[in-house]
């Protein structure tokens, strides 16, 4: 175990229960945090970063809004801080309260939009104090078990979670190791909260270590709320901490309109935004999918700004709907780093093409575009894609032949995994000879395999198996969500970013450059402009 | 233009548009405009217009592998902005043109397969235009505003 001496602090969610993190002597505010996430690694770990937390330490008696209180920085050290206001030491009920952004943390007002209106009951629901819902980007999912009272049951969910502590104690001591992050189990609603008190202090229980095998988290440090944790695979354990973050979301009601706003510097919120931006899609797109489970309202939580006042529910409706809507452009999923790539959109629809293109100028990477499979394989040769995006049903030759004929290219002329791996393919190795006319010219702009995602209209399981059949690597159901699209883009992206690194880097260089020269094109144009406008009377207003 | 709430675009276009879908494309306009939706919707209109005269054509060529064709073509853009309505009709259209019931099985009969064309069309048409009115009336008031 650790050589220093670790001590241990209390800390709590607002209103939930407290519990004790070890630090060692020396730790600041910002390790402390640090450890936080580790021990709140399901409701806080996968949302947020540590320097999205606040810590606020509370002076005197808790009775309701008059305490005083105060934020603690970063820098504080923790011990100390703790001593100055607690001389007799630190107790249960002077755990440090920990504070999360409210707004920032509000995902992307996603394309997955509330439905109409709701039932009066799921209004009745969001209406009371208890049942507000998460707006800190955890309430996707539908309450578990759909009754109103859920919000509350889960409050015991965080309180058992950290009743893991034997373990996490374990991992914190170790320094190093990854945290395991503690999950509640579903289910497990039966007041614990002495047995955890007790068993605290038995470091040598491993007796729960079996729960580290649950198929949940998907974060590997303390604030793995980055890229990783997004994954729609966990959508299911996941939705046992949802709910504690959203019984989180409702306890914290109280607090927040006095400090939400005012503790989190901007930097924080930059960062807790972009925490939750990657997050969101596939966490909307499992509550999409159950849009038709009651209350349908639960839909529109993640995106109601938590600034709304509680007054008239319509017209704060309205108001954050327009504020969503003039908000979306900017901290837009959309705008999310996604890796200079060269997409190929093949759609025979002009509208539907239109769309794409839209889609992908705004994730800033390079595209063109075919309107059938036979103009899309011609594209194809010239190379520098990395992804394609395929509709399947194309007039002439279809996007499965496309793909087909694609992967044969491909194949034929040892690209990427096909050039090492012929014993997955062995009847076409001997069989096809490389001619003339297959011969890919500029081979060194095929690094891997394209990427080739198919958009089908169908969502048959058995079009989705032909699709995977033929060559795709993955595919969407049309109409396209955007959130799911981007979701691919950026998976697919980075991972042929990474293949094809040098030329990403050789394509970063060049446009780094490129936009330089535009920089200085434009500087320069502006000078023009200001010594004409001195001479002639302006015609356009200024640029 | 601020983003409609849900209740005004149910008032508009009933159980004709998905929403959720519709508003995708909405959330792609710049704040202040709907340039790029309006030139999306009203894209849509004149592709739906050449469609229906295309198959109008085709019906009476008794061209079923035209109409199922040209029915996937307008199943796919209406599909992508969320008319349901006019999506399922033009499956419709599809399926039959394919000589194949609702259900996929075949139907053998062309001449029956033509006839369930015929209205397939009818209705579909009846509720493009409901919906473009609709669609016309939301992109004119928010003009006005």
């Amino acid at each position: 175990m650790a050589e220093q001496i670790p001590t241990k602090i209390w800390v709590m969610r607002p209103k939930a229960s407290a519990t004790q993190i070890r630090i060692r002597p020396g730790d600041l505010v910002d390790d402390v945090r640090d450890e936080i996430l580790r021990k709140y690694g399901n409701s806080l770990g996968k949302t947020f970063d540590s320097p999205d937390l606040t810590l606020r330490i509370q002076v005197g008696e808790e009775t309701q809004n008059n305490q005083r209180s105060r934020t603690l920085g970063p820098e504080e050290d923790m011990v100390k801080t703790l001593n100055a206001y607690y001389p007799s030491g630190q107790t249960v009920k002077d755990a440090l309260v920990i504070e999360i952004p409210r707004t920032s943390t509000t995902p992307k007002p996603s394309p997955r939009v509330p439905l109409p209106h709701s039932g009066s009951a799921s209004a009745a629901y969001y209406g009371g104090d208890d049942g507000r819902p998460s707006e800190t980007g955890e309430g996707y999912f539908p309450p578990v078990g759909g009754n109103t009272s859920s919000p509350r049951l889960a409050m015991s969910v965080p309180a058992q979670a950290n009743g893991a502590m034997p373990h996490s104690m374990t991992v914190i001591n170790s320094g190093h190791l990854p945290p395991i992050p503690p999950l509640p189990s579903p289910g497990g609603n039966r007041p614990r909260g002495h047995r955890d008190r007790d068993q605290r202090h038995d470091r040598q229980d491993y007796s729960r270590t079996g729960r580290t095998h649950t198929p949940s988290p998907n974060l590997h440090n303390g604030g793995g709320s980055g890229a990783g944790g997004g994954g729609g695979s966990s959508a299911i354990p996941n939705s046992a901490s949802s709910t504690a973050a959203n019984a989180h979301g409702a306890t914290h009601y109280r607090s927040r309109h006095s400090h939400s706003r005012t503790h989190s510097s901007s930097s924080e919120h930059i960062v807790t935004h972009s925490g939750a931006m990657a997050k969101s899609p596939g966490h909307e797109m499992t509550s999409s999918a159950r849009m038709g489970t009651p209350p349908p309202q639960r839909l529109s939580s993640p995106r109601l700004p938590s600034s709304r006042p509680k007054k008239s529910k319509r017209s704060s409706q309205q108001q954050q709907q327009q504020q969503e809507y003039h908000h979306t452009p900017s901290p837009s999923i959309l705008t999310a780093t996604v890796p200079p790539i060269n997409v190929l959109i093949v759609e025979d629809n002009p509208i539907n093409l239109k769309l794409l293109e839209a889609f992908v100028k705004r994730l800033k990477v390079r595209w063109s575009t075919a309107m059938n499979g036979r103009d899309a394989v011609k594209k194809w040769r010239n190379g520098g894609f990395h992804l394609v995006l395929m509709d399947i049903q194309l007039p002439g030759m279809n996007g499965l032949e496309a793909t087909r004929e694609i992967r044969r290219l491909e194949r034929i002329n040892n690209i990427g995994v096909f050039s090492t791996a012929p014993t997955g393919i062995p009847e076409t190795t001997q069989a096809e000879e490389l001619t003339e006319q297959d011969r890919l010219e500029g081979i060194g702009q095929f690094k891997s395999p394209v990427i080739i995602v198919a958009l089908t209209a169908s969502s048959l399981q058995s079009d989705r198996h032909e699709a995977l059949a033929s060559g795709c690597n993955d595919f969407l159901t049309k109409p396209v969500n955007f959130v799911w699209l981007e979701r691919k883009v950026m998976e697919w992206g980075c991972m042929q970013a990474l293949i094809d690194f040098e030329g990403w880097r050789k394509w970063k260089d060049l446009s780094a450059k490129a936009e330089a020269i535009e920089a200085a094109t434009q500087r320069a144009k502006a000078q023009a402009y200001k010594n004409k406008t001195k001479k002639n009377r302006p015609i356009m207003s200024a640029s | 233009m601020a983003l409609p709430d849900d209740k005004e675009l149910e008032s508009i276009f009933g159980d004709a548009i998905d929403l959720t879908t519709f508003k995708q494309i909405l959330e792609m306009d710049e704040p202040g405009d709907n340039e790029f939706s309006s030139s999306i919707v009203f894209g849509f209109f004149e592709q739906a217009e050449e469609t229906f005269e295309s198959m109008d054509t085709a019906l009476s060529d008794k061209d079923l592998e035209k109409l199922s064709e040209l029915g996937h073509f307008l199943k796919g853009s209406s599909a992508t902005l969320g008319l349901i309505k006019v999506r399922d009709g033009c499956e419709k259209i599809q399926r039959y043109g394919k000589q194949e019931n609702l259900d996929g099985s075949p139907e053998p009969d062309a001449a029956v397969c033509l006839e369930r064309v015929k209205e397939a069309l009818t209705a579909v048409k009846s509720d493009y235009e409901e919906v473009e009115t609709g669609l016309r009336k939301f992109y004119k008031e928010d003009e006005d505003e």
